[in-house]
C-alpha cells in the first residue's frame, strides 16, 4: 500500500510541467471563488498543516475525504489498490516503464484539459475545439480502470500555492471525476441503429461534429463546358432499367386518362425527373383527344397547355395568359389584374365550356417560382374547375405540406408514384448549383479573370470601388479569422463575447452598404448616392457582387469569392494588373 | 421546349403513325372495358344522385344547374335562417340605428367547406333578398386599406363597365374632390344608384384576421351605418364565445349578433354513409377495410366531404377498372356478350376455390367437374349467385339499420354511429359482440312504454324487408296498453325493477338470492310479447350477419382493396425518394446492384446519386464536400485516375440533385462545408 503511494509521487515529480499546471489550477480557483463557500470549518484547517508537500498529497486528500466527504472509506480504498493492479497488468511487453510513463503523461494531459474546461466552465463552442483531445484523452482513460482516473484526477489538483485555496479544488476535482465516467458513456465511435430522430439530436449536439479542414481545390470543380463533355461522354449502366420503368409507368396511361376523364387530377411524384413521362403522356393524350374530336367530327386540334415550373421566371400569368389563350378568342381584351384574370378565365369556361376538358400539364409544381404566395390558391382555383385537367409532376420530398385541406380538396388530387431515376437534366444546372452550396457563384463569372475582364472595361472609379469592396471585405474576414484563433486559448470571461461575435459575423457576411458609401465618397469615387448605384448596377449586372438584408435589416453587399481568391483579386487590383 | 416557361403542345410529325400501329398490334389487355366503365357509370350516376339529393357544398362547383335546388338540402335550414336574419334587417330609410346586425356562423373546424359555403349562401341571398354581397377572406386582407380596396372592388365592380365608367366620373367631379380607392363613398355612391336592400359582408375566416384589422373595420363600417345598409357575416370555425373574447367590448357594442350553427361535416358524413355505402339496394359494396379506411382518414385527417365521395369514387373506379368479372354487376348480361376469359376469371377467384371446396366437402363432384368445364353452367351460376350475395348483403344493410333504430329508440349508450356498426356488420364480427347482445338484453327488459316507441320508429323505417311482423305486435301491444289500470308502464320479467335481491347470513356466509316480484296477468302477457319480439329478431340477426367475405363472388360485389386507394389519397413522397435513393434495387430491379437485401451496402454499381445518398447518410450535421469527394471518388471513380473528371461530373450532378430535393443546404460554418437538412425514415 505504501509503495503504491510512492510510485503516485513520483510520477508527480516526473510531471513535465508543474508550474504551469499550478498556475492554471489557480487561475481556475480565482475565478470560483464565490463557489468556495461550501466546506465546513473543520475540514478547512487540517489541509493547511500539510500544506506545500506534494508527496502527502494523496494522504491528505483522504483525510479531507474523510472529515467532508460522504463515502470517505470505499474511495481511499480504491485509490491504493487500483493503481499496483494496473501497473501491473499494463506491463506484460517489454518496455513497461516507457509504456506507462508515455501513457501516463498523455493521460495526465488530458486530465489537466478536463479540469481546465470544468474550471473555466463548459462552453458549447469550447467543447467543439477540445473535442479532439477529450476523445483522445478517453481512450486513454478508457484504458484503466476507472478508479484509476480517480486517483489521477485527485492527484493533479491539489498542486496549489496556497492551502486554502486547494481545498475548495477538491470537490471540483470530485466533480470532474464524475465527468470522464460520463464521456466514457458516449464514446467517441457514433451509435449505429439509432432511430432518425435520435440520430438528429446525436449529429447536432453540441460540439458533436468533427470534420476536416480540407477544402476541395477550386480547379477540380467542373464549369460548364466540362461539365457537358464529361456527361456526354458518360454511358450509364442502368439505361435499361430506366427504359423499363419508364415504359412501365407509360402502361398506366389509359388509366390516368380515364381518371381525368373523371374530373379527378393528377400529381406525380418519385425520384428522377419526370419529364419523359408527362412529355410521352402528352403525346398519348393528344392522339387520344385527337381521335376523340374526330370522332365526334370536329377538326379541332386539341390543346394542350404544358407548363415548366423549374424554368426560372415561370409565373401565374404566364400559365393564366397561355390557358386563356386556348379558349378565349385572341382578340378579346384580358384582363390585366391576376385575381380578375383568373375569375375571367373560370367564368369564361363555365360560361362556354368546352366540349373537352382543357389539359393543363405543369412540371415542377413545387418549384421555387410555383410556391409563392398567392401562386398555389390560384392553380387551385383553376384545377378545381371542370374543365381544366391538371396533371402535374413535385420533385420535392415534402411538397404535400405546400397544400392544407382547403386547397388539397379542390385540386382533387390522385397521387401516382412515378419514379424515373431518370437525370434532372432541364430542371438542375447543375455547375451552378454546386456552386452556389459551396459558396462559390463567383465562378460563374468565370472567376478572377472574369471579374478582371469585366473591371478593365469599365471606369476608374469603378475600378476603385471595387477594390474598396474587396479590401474591406478582406479585412472583416481576416478580423474573423483572428477570433477565430482566439478563441483556441480561452479564457472565461472572454469566452462569451467571443461566441457572440462568432455568432454575429456569420450572419453579416460582407460589407454594410452604408459603410461602403461613405468610404466610397471619402475616396472621391463617386459624390452622390446616386453615382454609387450606377456603379454597383454595373457589378450586379456581371454578377460580381450580391446583397442581401441582415437580420437587422441593413443591406450588405459582398463579392462572391472565398478568402483565398479575394486575396488574389485585391492584389490584382492594387497593383497594375488590371 | 423543355426550357420555354408555357406552350402549347404540337406532336411531333414523324411519331404520329408509329404510335397508332403500335395500338393495333398490341392485344387488348383489358377485355370489355368499356362494357364495364359503363356499368361503373351507371352505378355511380345512382350513387351521385343520392349524394346530390342529400346535398353538400362542394358539388355545386362541378354541378350543372338544375341540381342546384336539391344540393342545398343539407344546410338549407341554417341558409333560410340566415337569409331570414339578413331580410329582417333591412329597414326603413330614416330610422336610426344602432349597432350593425351581424350573423355569426359557426361553421365547424373543416376550414375545406367554409369557402364552399359563403359562396353558396351568398347565391341564395342574392336570388332571394335584394342584396349585394361580398365575400372576404384573410388572405387578401393584410391591413384595412386592402381591404377596402378589396370590399369596394367585390360590391361595386359586377355592374357592368359602362355604366360605372360613366357614372363615377361625373359624381365625383360634381362634388369637386376624388375619392380615394378605398374610401366606401364609392360604396355610398353605388348604393344611390342601385338602391339595394342590404350590403351582406361576409368574413369567411375571422379566425385568420389580424384584430386589429377586424376591430377597425368595425368601427369604420358601424360610422358609415347611417349611409349604408350593411349587414356582417362572420365565420368562425371555434365558436362564438371566442369570437367575442377577441373583439373589445365598444366594437362588441357595435354589433348586434345572432349564431346560426352550420351541419357539422362529421353529421353530413354519416348521413353520406348511411346513403351510398350503407344503403340496402347497392349493387357495389365498399368492403370493410377500405370502409374503415375512409372513415378514419375522414376523422382523423381530412374532414371534408368532397374527400369523402372522391374516396368512394375513386374506389368505384379501380374495382370496374381493374377487375374483369365486375362485367357480371352489369344487369341483363347475356352469355353470349361474354368471352370465355372472364369464366376462366372467376374460376381464378378465391371464393370459387372456397365455393368449390365446400362442395367437394359435400360429395358434389359431378357439379365441380360441370362448374369447370361448362361456362353455360358457371354463368348461371354465377347469376344466382349474384342475386344472392346481393340479397345476402341488402339484408344485413338492413339488419344494420335496424340495429341503430333499436339502439337510438332505447337511447342506449355509447350513442354507435350508423357506420362503426356497419363496419364491424360488413366485417363479420357482429354477431356475438357485446354490442349485439347488450342490444338484445335491453330490448328484453324494455317497458312498454319504451317498446312502443321502438316499434313506432321500426315502422317509419319502412323497409320492405319482413323480418318481424311489426303490425300484429303493435296491435298486441296496443292490446295491453289499454287494459293497463295502472299509471306505470308494463314491464317484462326480465326487468331489473321486478327483482330484488335479498341477502341470508347463515352459518356466518352471506347468500344472495335474487327474487322475482310476483308479476300481474298483464306484465306476464306483456313478457310473452317481449320474449317473443325478441326471439324473433335474435333469429333475423342471426341470419342476416353473415361475414360477406365468405360468400361466393364477394370479389365482385365487394370491393375492399387497400392497394390503389391509399396510396393515391395518402402519398408518401418523402418515404419513395428515400427508398429510391436507399435501395435503388427496389425501382430498378437490375442484377448488378442491391441482390442481397443489406440496405448498408454501397456498390460502385449504384446511381451516382444513391452512392452519395448512402455517404449522406453516414456523415454528421455538417458535411466536408472535400471529404466526401473523396470518399465518392473512392466508390466510384476508376481506378486509373486520368479520368476523374467523369467521376466529378456524376458528383456535381448528384450534389446538385441532393440540393433540390432539399437534403443538403449550404453552411457558412467552414469552408467547402454543406449541412445536412434531412434525417431518413422520420
Amino acid at each position: 500500500m505504501v509503495s503504491a503511494k510512492r510510485k503516485r509521487s513520483d510520477d508527480d515529480a516526473e510531471d513535465a510541467t508543474p508550474r504551469k499546471l499550478r498556475a492554471r489550477a489557480r487561475d481556475g480557483d480565482d475565478v470560483d471563488i464565490p463557489e468556495m463557500q461550501t466546506p465546513s470549518r473543520k475540514a478547512r484547517g487540517q489541509p493547511a498543516a500539510e500544506a506545500g508537500t506534494p508527496k502527502s498529497i494523496l494522504k491528505k486528500t483522504g483525510l479531507l475525504n474523510g472529515t467532508n466527504g460522504a463515502t470517505p472509506r470505499s474511495n481511499r480504498k480504491l485509490l491504493f489498490e487500483t493503481p499496483s493492479k494496473s501497473a501491473n497488468d499494463q506491463t506484460p511487453n517489454g518496455s513497461p516503464a516507457i509504456v506507462r510513463n508515455a501513457d501516463r503523461s498523455a493521460r495526465r494531459k488530458s486530465n489537466r484539459k478536463l479540469i481546465d474546461r470544468a474550471i473555466n466552465g463548459v462552453d458549447s463552442d469550447d467543447e467543439e475545439a477540445l473535442d479532439e483531445e477529450e476523445a483522445l484523452a478517453e481512450e486513454i482513460l478508457s484504458d484503466e480502470e476507472q478508479q484509476d482516473t480517480e486517483a489521477g484526477a485527485q492527484e493533479e489538483i491539489p498542486v496549489p500555492d496556497t492551502p486554502s485555496k486547494r481545498k475548495p479544488g477538491r470537490p471540483k476535482g470530485s466533480g470532474k471525476r464524475g465527468r470522464p465516467r460520463k464521456e466514457k458513456e458516449r464514446s467517441p465511435t457514433p451509435p449505429t441503429e439509432l432511430p432518425p430522430h435520435e440520430e438528429y439530436f446525436w449529429q447536432s449536439r453540441p460540439g458533436g461534429t468533427k470534420t476536416s479542414n480540407n477544402t476541395l481545390p477550386s480547379q477540380s470543380l467542373l464549369n460548364h463546358d466540362e461539365y457537358f463533355q464529361a456527361m456526354q461522354a458518360y454511358q450509364d449502366r442502368h439505361e435499361p432499367e430506366k427504359e423499363f420503368l419508364l415504359e412501365l409507368h407509360s402502361r398506366a396511361f389509359d388509366q390516368w386518362i380515364f381518371e381525368l376523364e373523371e374530373g379527378f387530377n393528377i400529381c406525380l411524384y418519385g425520384y428522377g425527373s419526370k419529364r419523359p413521362i408527362t412529355e410521352k403522356f402528352t403525346a398519348r393524350l393528344y392522339h387520344h383527344l385527337l381521335e376523340q374530336s374526330s370522332e365526334k367530327g370536329s377538326k379541332k386540334t386539341p390543346k394542350i397547355v404544358v407548363i415548366n415550373g423549374y424554368t426560372s421566371g415561370t409565373t401565374v400569368k404566364d400559365i393564366l395568359t397561355t390557358i386563356a389563350s386556348t379558349v378565349i378568342p385572341t382578340n378579346t381584351k384580358l384582363p390585366n389584374q391576376l385575381t380578375s384574370l383568373l375569375a375571367y378565365i373560370v367564368d369564361y369556361l363555365s360560361e362556354n365550356a368546352p366540349s373537352q376538358p382543357i389539359p393543363v400539364i405543369i412540371n415542377s409544381i413545387d418549384s421555387p417560382y410555383l410556391r409563392k404566395g398567392a401562386v398555389p390558391s390560384i392553380l387551385a382555383a383553376l384545377a378545381a374547375h371542370p374543365s381544366i385537367n391538371l396533371v402535374c409532376t413535385a420533385d420535392t420530398p415534402n411538397f404535400p405540406l405546400l397544400w392544407d385541406v382547403g386547397l388539397r380538396s379542390q385540386y382533387k388530387f390522385l397521387f401516382h408514384d412515378a419514379t424515373t431515376f431518370a437525370p434532372y437534366e432541364a430542371e438542375i444546372d447543375v455547375v451552378e448549383t454546386v456552386n452556389g452550396l459551396l459558396g462559390r457563384s463567383g465562378r460563374r463569372i468565370g472567376g478572377r479573370d472574369g471579374v478582371g475582364f469585366v473591371l478593365r472595361s469599365l471606369p476608374e472609379n469603378a475600378r476603385s470601388l471595387f477594390r474598396i469592396l474587396v479590401t474591406e471585405q478582406l479585412a472583416l474576414l481576416l478580423m474573423e479569422g483572428d477570433n477565430l484563433e482566439d478563441d483556441e486559448t480561452p479564457a472565461t470571461p472572454r469566452n462569451k463575447k467571443i461566441t457572440q461575435t462568432k455568432t454575429t459575423s456569420e450572419s453579416t457576411q460582407g460589407v454594410e452598404y452604408r459603410v461602403l458609401y461613405h468610404k466610397a465618397v471619402e475616396e472621391f469615387v463617386c459624390s452622390s448616392e446616386v453615382g454609387f448605384r450606377t456603379l454597383l448596377k454595373e457589378f450586379h449586372d456581371h454578377q460580381m457582387i450580391e446583397s442581401r438584408k441582415d437580420a437587422m435589416g441593413t443591406e450588405r453587399l459582398w463579392v462572391p469569392f472565398r478568402l483565398e481568391e479575394l486575396e488574389g483579386l485585391a492584389e490584382d487590383l492594387s497593383g497594375d494588373a488590371l | 421546349m423543355e426550357h420555354e416557361r408555357c406552350y402549347i403542345y404540337t406532336p411531333p410529325e414523324s411519331e404520329g403513325r408509329s404510335s397508332k400501329r403500335q395500338r393495333t398490334r398490341k392485344r387488348d389487355p383489358q377485355p370489355q372495358r368499356a362494357e364495364r366503365l359503363a356499368t361503373y357509370r351507371e352505378i355511380w350516376a345512382q350513387q351521385e344522385d343520392r349524394i346530390q339529393v342529400l346535398s353538400f357544398p362542394l358539388f355545386s362547383m362541378r354541378m350543372s344547374k338544375q341540381y342546384q335546388a336539391a344540393l342545398e338540402e343539407a344546410d338549407s335550414a341554417t341558409q333560410e335562417k340566415i337569409i331570414n336574419f339578413v331580410a329582417a334587417s333591412t329597414r326603413a330609410e330614416d330610422e336610426p340605428q344602432l349597432s350593425i346586425p351581424t350573423g355569426l356562423v359557426v361553421a365547424g373546424p373543416s376550414i375545406a367547406s367554409h369557402g364552399p359555403f359563403f359562396v353558396r349562401l351568398g347565391q341564395r341571398i342574392k336570388e332571394e333578398t335584394n342584396s349585394r354581397y361580398a365575400i372576404l377572406t384573410s388572405g387578401e386582407s393584410p391591413n384595412l386599406k386592402t381591404l377596402l380596396k378589396n370590399l369596394i372592388t367585390k360590391i361595386t365592380s359586377r355592374i357592368d363597365d359602362d355604366d360605372e365608367e360613366l357614372g363615377r366620373p361625373t359624381t365625383s367631379s360634381r362634388k369637386g374632390l376624388k375619392l380615394l380607392n378605398f374610401d366606401l363613398g364609392h360604396v355610398q355612391e353605388w348604393q344611390k344608384m342601385n338602391r339595394v336592400e342590404s350590403i351582406v359582408i361576409a368574413i369567411q375566416d375571422s379566425e385568420a384576421f389580424d384584430t386589429g384589422i377586424l376591430i377597425e373595420l368595425i368601427d369604420l363600417l358601424f360610422s358609415w351605418l347611417d349611409r349604408l345598409p350593411l349587414v356582417l357575416l362572420f365565420g368562425i370555425a371555434t365558436s362564438a364565445e371566442s369570437f367575442e373574447d377577441r373583439l373589445s367590448g365598444k366594437s362588441l357594442r357595435y354589433l348586434e349578433g345572432q349564431k346560426f350553427d352550420v351541419t357539422q361535416s362529421d353529421e353530413i358524413i354519416e348521413k353520406l354513409f348511411s346513403a351510398t355505402i350503407a344503403r340496402a339496394d347497392v349493387r357495389l359494396r365498399i368492403g370493410p377495410g377500405l370502409s374503415r379506411r375512409i372513415l378514419d382518414r375522414q376523422k382523423d385527417h381530412v374532414q371534408n366531404v368532397q374527400d369523402f365521395v372522391d374516396g368512394l369514387k375513386y374506389a368505384y373506379i379501380s374495382h370496374f377498372y381493374a377487375s374483369y368479372p365486375t362485367v357480371f354487376l352489369q344487369e341483363g348480361l347475356a352469355f353470349e356478350d361474354l368471352s370465355s376469359d372472364v369464366f376462366e376469371a372467376v374460376r381464378n377467384l378465391p371464393s370459387f376455390r372456397r365455393w368449390v371446396e365446400g362442395l367437394l366437402d359435400d360429395r358434389r363432384t359431378h357439379d365441380v367437374r360441370k362448374l369447370l368445364d361448362s361456362d353455360q353452367y358457371l354463368y348461371e351460376k354465377i347469376i344466382e349467385y349474384m342475386d344472392r350475395g346481393q340479397l345476402a348483403l341488402s339484408m344485413l344493410s338492413q339488419a344494420v339499420i335496424l340495429l341503430t333504430c333499436i339502439r337510438e329508440a332505447l337511447h342506449m349508450t355509447p350513442q354507435i354511429r350508423l357506420s362503426t356498426i356497419w363496419t364491424r356488420a360488413i366485417s363479420g364480427e357482429l354477431l356475438g359482440a357485446p354490442l349485439l347482445r347488450e342490444t338484445m338484453l335491453t330490448v328484453k327488459k324494455t317497458s312498454s312504454d319504451k317498446l312502443a316507441h321502438v316499434l313506432a320508429s321500426l315502422k317509419e323505417l319502412d323497409s320492405d324487408e319482413n323480418y318481424v311482423s311489426l303490425e300484429s305486435f303493435q296491435q298486441e301491444l296496443n292490446n295491453l296498453i289499454e287494459n293497463n289500470k295502472n299509471s306505470t308502464p308494463l314491464r317484462s320479467q326480465d326487468d331489473v325493477r321486478n327483482e330484488s335481491l335479498r341477502t341470508t347470513v347463515v352459518a356466518q356466509k352471506v347468500l344472495l338470492s335474487k327474487h322475482k316480484a310476483a308479476l300481474s296477468e298483464q306484465d306476464k302477457a306483456y313478457s310473452d310479447l317481449v320474449a317473443h319480439f325478441h326471439d324473433r329478431l335474435e333469429a333475423y340477426f342471426n341470419a342476416a350477419f353473415v361475414d360477406p367475405r365468405t360468400l361466393f363472388l364477394s370479389e365482385i360485389f365487394m370491393y375492399d382493396l387497400k392497394s390503389p386507394h391509399t396510396e393515391v389519397f395518402q402519398p408518401r413522397p418523402r418515404f419513395a425518394i428515400e427508398r429510391a435513393l436507399a435501395s435503388p434495387h427496389d425501382y430498378l430491379g437490375c442484377d448488378c446492384c442491391g441482390g442481397d437485401q443489406d440496405e448498408a451496402t454501397l456498390s460502385a454499381t449504384l446511381p451516382a446519386t444513391a452512392v452519395l445518398y448512402q455517404l449522406y447518410l453516414n456523415a454528421g450535421a455538417l458535411i466536408n464536400v472535400s471529404d466526401l469527394w473523396s470518399a465518392f471518388n473512392v466508390m466510384v471513380g476508376d481506378k486509373d485516375a486520368e479520368d476523374e473528371s467523369k467521376t466529378m461530373a456524376l458528383f456535381q450532378r448528384a450534389l446538385a440533385e441532393l440540393k433540390n430535393l432539399g437534403m443538403v443546404k449550404p453552411s457558412r460554418k467552414k469552408t467547402d462545408h454543406i449541412a445536412k437538412a434531412m434525417w431518413k425514415g422520420l
